[in-house]
């Protein structure tokens, strides 16, 4: 692989890690900020006590966070086999992974 | 790459793997060469609709309060007359059924409408490609300008450019914020130099979002971002409107010689001039059938009608029309006559049901809600004259946009009766929160819980009337 090939496949990627999390962390964001109110929620058994648009920033950041992990580990798992032993697959492609997710 | 496109003005651009252009793809940058025509016109006021209504709507009053405002510290929605709190959810998922249905029903009639005229992701990199075309240049200056080292000249042009879409993402960030926190406060903090650190991450949140989609991403949003553009091709049928060539007439393509008969010479109606890929935001050849990656922008048809004028041949080699009207060579009348069909009825039924659904509740809703919770503290307690109290507190939401009064009852036993004051005051679109004493004889029923009514009743507005059942405790 070229260095731009490289830069291209990482780049790739990230964003398949990023962008689908973020869909999925805005829909979560409103689903429970429509049903709970910020000022009702406790942190550590206190009342939460940012103001409510810091607690939808930080949830919305908190639930990104979270689909991050998930579509990371997505990825992860994804790996085939002479990827892991770190061999080289002689070129071919199995079907079992979308290319571009590693 | 695919690209077999006729090199435009004999130039090949050259497959560069520049990192700020490789985000999804090693690709070729687009060059979108710009367009008129009747299409072209549509385009250009949808765009003028949409962002005066974005960029406007904010400012609108109404009721002396912002006309649409997504309050989200208050909890509250206001949308011209209507004010939703989050009890209202259900409305808020009727839009959402009914917005999708709409979409299905525009898609199985005319394919990606939506895409083409209305998306912001259309629209911005509309905007952004007209500025970058005002300060750049046209097609080929850009191409050319990418092309040169780095110079004054060339510095100068830029740095304008990229000032001009920041200024212009900005304000977009400014306005995007200015729907969920009151515009006109927004503009005070701003003047005082007070932004909230959220207020202001927002506003360069959504700003960088414009810039970066509509400056740089452009067709890589719709190819490889947009869930929709995925899903799409499920509500297509052979009877939706898509763009098409129309290949029996246009092929064989070929250069000619315009005082030769090209039928003669056995050629088809394309001159095979790569306009209408040259034109195309996505950089798609759509002589080569419907691709997914055609968002239906009609950018090519305006470019072909050129080129059809131009070498007076009937416009219309690529139109809007559909599988079967291609194949089945069929005018206007009967693509009209197939409009009608299972698939495009279930959707509009759903549609109109729904539609139906929300005006109703809309127009019924009551500008009133009680919630009434059971004071945890006291259950149920002797007072003088062998009377039990209750004590209950009631949530007391006026969701209209007047200071109510409000007059509260209480059912459900013989001899029951308020122990306390029974009208409260609640200001326009606010909860007030009122401890209700209630007494009833001990014998008024059986032991345990009973069940009772409140009734809460606005005065001068007979209408807006609520019951609410709870149990009454008795020793
Ligand atoms: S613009 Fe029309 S004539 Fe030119 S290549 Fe495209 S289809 Fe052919
Ligand atoms: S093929 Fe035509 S309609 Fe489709 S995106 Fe390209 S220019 Fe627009």
């Amino acid at each position: 692989m070229s260095s731009a090939e490289e830069a291209f496949h990482s780049m790739q990627r990230l964003i398949q890690v990023l962008w689908p999390s973020f869909i999925v962390a805005g829909l979560a964001e409103v689903a429970f900020f429509t049903l709970i109110d910020p000022q009702e929620l406790y942190l550590l058994g206190e009342p939460v006590h940012f103001s409510t648009l810091a607690t939808y920033s930080i949830g919305f950041f908190g639930f990104w966070a979270i689909c991050i992990t998930s579509s990371w580990a997505t990825c992860f798992f994804q790996r085939r086999a002479s990827e892991i032993n770190g061999l080289p697959d002689g070129g071919e492609v199995s079907g079992d992974r979308q290319s571009g997710c590693a | 790459m695919n690209d077999p496109a006729p090199a435009p003005a004999g130039k090949v651009i050259p497959v560069v793997p520049v990192v700020e252009d490789a985000l999804y793809e090693v690709r070729k940058r687009i060059y979108p060469r710009s367009v008129s025509g009747a299409f072209a016109t549509w385009r250009w006021i949808l765009v003028w609709f949409t962002q005066i209504l974005f960029y406007g709507l904010c400012w609108l009053d109404w009721n002396g309060r912002q006309a649409v405002l997504f309050h989200l510290v208050e909890r509250k929605f206001y949308i011209f007359g209507w004010v939703f709190w989050p009890q209202d959810v259900f409305f808020l998922a009727l839009i959402l059924i009914i917005s999708a249905f709409a979409l299905f029903l525009f898609t199985a009639v005319a394919g990606r409408l939506w895409c083409g005229y209305a998306c912001p992701q259309t629209v911005y990199t509309e905007i952004f490609m007209w500025i970058e075309e005002k300060i750049e240049g046209d097609r080929s200056k850009r191409m050319k300008l990418d092309e040169q080292p780095m110079s004054a000249r060339k510095f100068r042009i830029k740095a304008t450019k990229q000032f001009a879409w920041i200024a212009f993402a900005l304000w977009t960030g400014f306005t995007f914020v200015g729907y969920f926190t009151p515009v006109r406060e927004l503009t005070q903090s701003i003047a005082s130099w007070s932004l909230g650190p959220w207020e202001t991450f927002w506003i360069f949140f959504y700003g960088f979002a414009t810039y970066g989609n509509a400056g740089y991403m452009r067709e890589q949003v719709c190819k490889y971002m947009c869930p929709y553009a995925r899903f799409q091709g499920v509500m297509f049928d052979p009877d939706t409107l898509i763009i098409t060539y129309d290949a029996e007439r246009g092929d064989p393509r070929g250069a000619r010689n315009k005082k030769l008969d090209y039928k003669s010479a056995g050629l088809g109606d394309c001159v095979d001039c790569g306009i209408c890929v040259q034109v195309c935001p996505t950089g798609i050849d759509i002589r080569k059938g419907l691709q997914y990656e055609c968002i239906g922008c009609a950018a090519c048809i305006d470019a072909c009608d050129q080129v059809m004028d131009k070498m007076n041949y009937p416009k219309g080699l690529i139109r809007y029309s559909t599988e079967h009207a291609i194949k089945e060579h069929w005018g206007k009348k009967e693509i009209i006559a197939h409009l009608m069909r299972p698939r495009t009825f279930i959707y509009t039924g759903i549609l109109g049901i729904v539609v139906a659904g929300f005006i109703y509740g809309l127009t019924t809703r009551i500008p009133l809600r009680v919630d009434v919770i059971r004071d945890r503290a006291s259950l149920a307690r002797e007072v003088e004259d062998g009377k039990i109290e209750n004590v209950f507190r009631l949530q007391v939401m006026n969701t209209a946009e007047e200071t109510r009064r409000f007059a509260l009852g209480v059912s459900g036993l013989s001899g029951i009766e308020l122990g306390s004051d029974a009208v409260v005051e609640v200001p326009a679109a606010t909860t007030k929160g009122v401890v209700v004493r209630v007494l009833a004889p001990g014998d008024a029923g059986k032991t345990g819980s009973n069940p009772i009514f409140f009734e809460i009743k606005a005065i001068n507005h007979e209408e807006v009337f609520v019951r609410e059942k709870t149990t009454f405790l008795l020793p």
